[in-house]
């Protein structure tokens, strides 16, 4: 339970996440799972230097994420779990039964993409690796915002 | 009344422009908007008036990251242009409709402009992306026209608006109240759920619930 | 302040001119660098500008008021001679702190606090001096903040963090929100009296009512609809029940 939002947004940690989902779901921690991240001190700082007082962030590179997940969804901190993109989200998922639901919150240009929402751009491979999710029973859902609506991976990928 | 109008259309196409495009020096804010525009159409305290509701509707949007937010600015100016003339009660409330009617037409505007936009980035792909400074700010500068378009054609449709409803209003007098009491009602909770979203479920809260409690004592006080 | 971060200061006011879907801000993040690329080794000619320029259009996003922050440092890094993949990453690293930064400072604090100042005003004093006073209030913290934000931009480079550590910023950053929840939490009695001035206390009741439901639905029932929505629904129930009787 105590992973209360997984998203993947490439923007990482920013306004919608720290206004929006932070606020409305009262979470305490943000882990962020990103290797270039959690490589470099200063981007680490400067992260953390955004976030309010009072509210945790933990950096972890994909592999420290991938033995760590399991515990995070048994700590009682309400954590959010944020990544950069759909590989790691795929293979945290292939480590813990304890992710339900991911949520698409914002992907944007990249080579080889191409626009499926307005804030969504996905390759083909991506659109293939979460339909896989989909289909391991795990819920994915593309919304920016908490006060939007929340749009099924039907319509977009 | 062209002079008016003319003044309309161009504080309009301003305050849509505030909104995203130049500045955002907050003369979008209903409130700037409303009053300023009731103060060209001769009814300035009318003008804030239609502005202190819709104000209220616009807390309720926190415009975070790339979210999409109605155009309340463009809303309050047709508000204060419909209500304009009309004694308190009986233009607040059908101005406010008007208003956000309009404020939804500029966020359906909004969007054109930012799908007009992405279609001319991908257009001028390959120049954009060799960094060539000349088109950057042609795409700039057509970008800022077709923002400037969008607000003063919204604005045009919420003053043809207006013009109708004073010329066939579409209410009783007993109708006109009641829109005014409902819209009121609506804007008031609009503007605490507001407030509650930026308070989040922490600590803030309570700072929130002591500004409601204090302002209760002022105003019973005064 | 020399000619050319003034021109920078200048166009970061165009900072979302060309907002889209593709690469967000990015085109207006060039826009209002190219001023401070110019005088890169060689100048508008040069390798180093014609490089710069390229990364300059990609992708970005952030607040448009913290943008003069992105566009001074990415500017700096460009005149230290950072190998190009090093800007990128520090372009990258900047779009979500410094939206984090520019939504908690502006959007959910200055904003509105500043609004419920302008709305007691007006409801006390007068709608002239509620806009005023809105508006200076508003644009002192604004301004002042693109005009620093841009030169520490400027100065930091690669090494903005450090201004953010900057105690003003922190400071406010810790105080703002609840400056926000206060003044807001005011302004709403305040308002909802001047608003209602003419109306008997039945009607008063009524307006309560109507915002008391306006919450429920709106905060419990269906949050995605909006108080838009409910404002225009609720309005024509008006409109019609007005009609029938």
């Amino acid at each position: 339970m105590s992973i209360v939002l997984t998203r993947v947004d490439d923007r990482l940690i920013h306004g919608q996440v720290v206004v929006g989902w932070v606020q409305a779901l009262g979470a305490q921690r943000i882990v962020l799972v990103n290797d270039e991240v959690n490589a470099n001190d200063w981007e680490r700082e400067l992260y953390r230097l955004s976030v309010p007082a009072g509210l945790a962030v933990e950096f972890a590179s994909v592999d420290e994420a991938a033995r760590l997940v399991e515990e995070w969804g048994t700590e009682p901190l309400r954590t959010i779990l944020l990544v950069g993109d759909v590989e790691t989200i795929v293979r945290l998922c292939g480590r813990s039964e304890g992710i339900k639901a991911v949520n698409v919150g914002g992907l944007h240009d990249g080579t080889a993409r191409s626009q499926r929402l307005s804030y969504v751009y996905l390759s083909e491979d991506e659109a293939r690796q979460l339909h896989t999710l989909s289909e391991r029973g795990v819920q994915v859902t593309a919304q920016d915002v908490p006060t939007a609506r929340a749009v099924p991976l039907d319509e977009f990928a | 009344m062209i002079e008016t109008l003319a003044w309309l259309l161009l504080w309009g196409t301003v305050v849509g422009l505030d909104l995203v495009s130049v500045g955002q020096v907050m003369i979008a804010r209903p409130l700037v908007a409303g009053t300023v525009a009731g103060a060209i159409a001769g009814d300035p305290v009318g003008g804030a008036t239609v502005g202190a509701v819709l104000e209220l509707f616009a807390l309720d949007v926190l415009p975070v990251g790339a979210a999409r937010y109605p155009d309340y600015g463009l809303g309050a100016v047709a508000a204060a242009a419909t209500a304009a003339g009309a004694p308190g009660a009986l233009g607040t409330g059908i101005g406010v409709c008007v208003g956000l009617a309009v404020a939804y037409l500029g966020e359906l505007g909004i969007r054109a402009v930012r799908g007009l936009n992405t279609a001319d980035v991908r257009y001028r792909r390959e120049a954009l992306d060799a960094g060539d400074a000349a088109v950057v700010r042609a795409t700039q500068m057509r970008g800022l026209l077709r923002d400037a378009l969008r607000s003063a054609v919204v604005t045009v449709l919420g003053l043809a608006i207006a013009a109708l409803v004073y010329r066939w209003p579409p209410v009783t007098v007993q109708g006109a109240v009641l829109v005014t009491i409902v819209l009121i009602g609506a804007a008031l909770g609009a503007g605490a759920t507001g407030g509650m979203r930026l308070s989040g479920r922490g600590l803030h809260l309570r700072w929130f619930v002591l500004g409601v409690a204090a302002g209760v004592v002022w105003v019973v006080v005064t | 302040m020399n000619v050319r971060i003034a021109s920078a200061l200048w166009r970061t006011l165009l900072f979302q001119a060309s907002w889209n879907y593709d690469r967000l801000v990015g085109v207006g993040m060039a826009h209002a660098s190219e001023p401070l690329l110019r005088d890169l080794p060689g100048g508008r000619t040069g390798e180093p500008y014609r490089e710069a320029m390229c990364r300059a259009t990609e992708f970005f996003n952030a607040h448009p008021y913290m943008g003069g922050m992105a566009v001074g440092a990415v500017a700096r890094a460009e005149h230290d001679g950072l190998p190009g993949e090093q800007v990128r990453r520090l372009r990258h690293a900047l779009i979500g702190p410094l939206g984090s930064v520019g939504d908690r400072l502006f959007w959910a604090g200055v904003l509105p606090a500043a609004v419920g100042l302008g709305l007691v005003v007006t409801a006390t004093v007068s709608p002239l001096a509620g806009i005023v006073s809105f508006l200076v209030a508003y644009n002192a913290v604004h301004l002042a903040i693109r005009v620093w934000g841009l030169r520490a931009g400027w100065r930091s480079g690669p090494a903005i963090a450090q201004e953010l550590t900057a105690g003003s910023i922190q400071q406010g950053l810790r105080v703002v929100g609840p400056i926000a929840a206060i003044a807001v939490g005011f302004a709403l009695p305040v308002v909802a009296e001047w608003l209602a001035e003419e109306f008997q206390m039945r009607t008063r009741l009524s307006i309560g009512l109507v915002a008391a439901l306006a919450i429920v639905f709106s905060r419990w029932i269906v949050p995605t609809f909006g108080t838009l929505r409910f404002g225009l629904a609720a309005a024509g129930f008006a409109l019609v029940v007005g009609w029938l009787s």
